[in-house]
């Protein structure tokens, strides 16, 4: 079974240091607009992480079937964005129901940090947690989300 | 220069104009960030004698070195302004995210100056700043204005404000962000002098640090000293109040009923080893923190149905609990919230409640004056009914509203005998009678009776820190260098923006490697420390300057006339003659006057103009 990011709202503490690793490790530089993935902090009772699916739970909304020129593809599981097809467009960032879909000159996601991610290393509570994939978990978030549109 | 914006965006509200000024790395050098800025901010940019609740106040803000970074527990932001309580320095430091969201949009500090005619906020897009209409927003409590103005601008904005006790510019009025506070001395009056209700940020700039893989391998090094140590267990699991028990008991040294008594019988009812399995849903960190005493405390059924705040914190557990006589703990987490929602500061809030009661207890108020019997058998109805009356205002809240000084002064009739505090504050949750070299710090302290300026009680309270073993906490002698080397080992902390818990972990002597890792800058433990002894002279010189004299340092009656009562501190007091001592010898290390005039030889030394 492929692993992937499954994340556990109630463990969640909103700190935001994983944002910070996962954009130091990629870009060399914090910038939490560019995350591949996002803490949400809402009132005094929410906090939670916001991750990439890559597929197990986007339903409808996702990224791949979207893309107009389908330069977001699947590798071993994980979706990732073909650099040299990508138009910038933007759609893969408005459809993403977690959030977590970047764009700078082109789209980028989570890529896992080939396989031994960063924002997991970092997290204390274990809020964050590199396992096989937890649907139920997603569907968590997903519910979380829409609360704040 | 990495690490840094190298920029400081002064607003001011009169004219509703905003300009960014640059700093170069000689300004980094001379006071590395957070609170070195802030105050460096205030001492130069207030004229001398300027109103605390007028227009020439300047309320700073600034983050620290380490905001925005990936440094566990880093991501403190330090305010300063002149305070309306004590007539001195006024500086806080708080966990909110709204230190770093300044850095990302560019700036290392913000300088509000002047005052607005009308309510407004601050609301800054990067480069964009606007002074905007708050008419809907005042009135409103801390947990209503982020929402309003995240509905505006986006889920992501921060968000610093102050409650309805700002508005009405009470002495113990806080300054909001995330739900925790700038709490101490008076920030949310400042900034309801100025009409300024709220802080709204959204910063979108990249933070460069100098050597991004040095600083994420010194991170994850941190992350596992810190997974390791008992500490994190403890905070992870109680929080702050963790060695409430052992205070009370072993030491003997928690204030209780207005410091009447230093041992709180009926502890259990209020220490985290018995609440927090019932109460506590989730843990909560401050912005970078990762380890987290915040606790999401939820009262689910009963009176208090409904209760949530990030809580109960140790201090609070003594203001709103020991210090009131209350062993209700929901009664201490409503108390809590009503203080966070108003926007008030818990530990003035409580010792002034405290201090309510026991002239009750002597007859100096009586039930006509009070409007209701506040007898310490009824605390657990009398605290959050009070702190509401003193957010609002009303009745005695009004008389209490601008701390225990004042309120004595109003109530007459001897009350200041039983009035705690020095400068003007309140102090926090030690009775300084079993921990002398504490008490000296609660005096030193420029913004009164603080336990954090110094942080003594660690020292006293286990007997040995950093350099020093075998510590006696009940002996006066040589204690005035070891607070003055602490106060400026403290305002490195606060200046790098790291959170003073984890001062234990990265002990001084570790901070330059992870400040060379964010801004490149090499220094040696000993230029820190001179940095931290620039930054608290400046806070001397400018209390002093501001009218903040020896006479206004002294202990309350109560600590140096009665004894405590009961406890293994039983008998214990500070004598007039240690404190004296103390005293001198403290103004001696620092090079300071009797009267607590930083010299011209020790300000020209640190180049402080």
């Amino acid at each position: 079974m492929v692993k992937m990011l499954v994340p556990y709202p109630e463990k969640c503490t909103g700190c935001r240091f994983c944002e910070m690793a996962c954009t130091i490790y990629h870009d060399k530089v914090v910038n939490h607009a560019n995350a591949r993935l996002q803490v949400h902090r809402r009132g005094v009772k929410v906090d939670f992480p916001s991750v990439c699916t890559h597929c197990v739970s986007c339903g409808e909304d996702c990224c791949v079937l979207h893309c107009p020129v389908e330069a977001i593809k699947k590798r071993d599981g994980h979706v990732y964005v073909d650099q040299d097809e990508c138009t910038a467009c933007g759609t893969c960032v408005e459809v993403c129901p977690f959030g977590v879909m970047r764009m700078e000159e082109k789209a980028f996601n989570c890529d896992l940090c080939g396989g031994d991610p960063t924002c997991v290393k970092f997290c204390p509570m274990k809020a964050i947690v590199y396992e096989e994939p937890k649907p139920e978990q997603y569907e968590k978030v997903k519910a979380l989300l829409k609360e704040e549109e | 220069m990495k690490g840094y914006t190298g920029k400081i965006l002064k607003v001011d509200l009169t004219s509703g104009k905003s300009h960014a000024r640059a700093f170069d790395e000689k300004h980094a050098r001379k006071y590395l960030g957070g609170q070195g800025f802030a105050v460096e901010i205030v001492y130069h940019g207030m004229p001398k004698g300027a109103d605390a609740l007028g227009p020439d106040n300047v309320l700073a803000m600034a983050g620290g070195v380490f905001d925005g970074f990936p440094v566990g527990t880093g991501g403190k932001v330090a305010f300063a302004a002149k305070s309306p309580a004590t007539g001195g320095l006024a500086e806080s430091i708080m966990g909110g995210s709204i230190g770093p969201e300044l850095r990302h949009a560019g700036y290392d500090a913000l300088e509000v100056v002047g005052k607005s005619d009308s309510p407004v906020y601050i609301w800054i897009e990067d480069e964009k700043v606007e002074v905007n209409d708050a008419a809907d927003l005042w009135g409103k409590d801390t947990r209503e204005v982020p929402e309003i103005l995240k509905k505006r601008h986006g889920w992501d904005v921060k968000v610093a404000c102050i409650g309805v006790a700002g508005e009405k510019l009470s002495n113990m009025a806080c300054i909001d962000c995330d739900d925790r506070q700038s709490g101490r001395a008076g920030l949310g009056a400042v900034m309801g002098a100025k009409n300024l209700k709220a802080i709204a940020i959204r910063g979108t700039k990249d933070l460069v640090p100098a050597d991004a893989d040095k600083l994420l391998q010194l991170a994850l090094q941190y992350q596992k000293v810190y997974e390791a140590a008992g500490s994190f267990v403890e905070d992870t699991k109680y929080g702050t109040g963790e060695f409430l028990g052992w205070v009370n008991k072993e030491r003997g040294v928690f204030p209780t009923r207005n410091w009447q008594e230093s041992v709180f019988n009926e502890r259990e009812k209020i220490d985290p080893y018995y609440w927090a399995p019932k109460y506590v849903t989730k843990n909560k960190a401050c912005f970078a923190c990762t380890k987290p005493c915040g606790k999401l405390f939820e009262v689910k059924s009963g009176k208090f149905a409904g209760v949530a705040i990030d809580g109960i914190e140790y201090e609070t557990l003594y203001s709103l609990g020991g210090a009131c006589g209350n062993p209700d703990v929901e009664s201490v987490a409503r108390a809590n919230e009503l203080c966070d929602l108003l926007g008030l500061d818990t530990i003035s809030c409580g010792v002034a409640i405290g201090f309510a009661m026991e002239l009750y207890q002597r007859g100096i108020l009586t039930q006509k004056d009070v409007g209701m019997d506040i007898s310490w058998a009824n605390a657990p109805d009398v605290v959050p009914k009070m702190v509401e009356m003193i957010g609002s205002r009303k009745g005695i809240g009004d008389v209490l509203a601008d701390g225990v000084r004042v309120a004595a002064k109003r109530i007459g009739k001897g009350s200041e005998r039983y009035a705690i505090h020095t400068k003007g504050m309140e102090p926090p949750a030690y009775d300084v009678r079993g921990m002398k070299g504490h008490g000296l710090a609660y005096m030193t302290s420029t913004r009164g009776a603080c336990h954090l300026r110094a942080g003594f009680y660690a020292p006293e309270l286990v007997g040995k820190f950093w350099k020093w073993e075998g510590i006696d906490r009940f002996s006066a002698v040589g204690k005035g260098p070891m607070v003055a080397t602490m106060e400026n080992f403290m305002c490195v902390y606060d200046s790098v923006g790291l959170c003073k818990f984890s001062r234990g972990f990265y002990l001084i002597a570790k901070l330059p490697e992870v400040i060379e890792a964010i801004t490149g800058l090499k220094f040696t433990e000993e230029e820190l420390l001179k940095i931290g002894e620039r930054v608290h002279n400046m806070k001397g010189a400018f209390n002093y300057r501001e009218g903040v004299t020896r006479k206004d340092w002294l202990l309350p009656p109560r600590i140096l006339e009665d004894p405590i009562p009961e406890g293994v501190s039983k008998g214990h007091k500070i004598s007039v003659e240690e404190m004296n001592m103390m005293l001198d010898d403290y103004m001696k290390a620092r090079n300071w006057t009797s009267d607590g005039q930083p010299t011209p030889e020790k300000l020209r030394e640190l180049d402080i103009a």
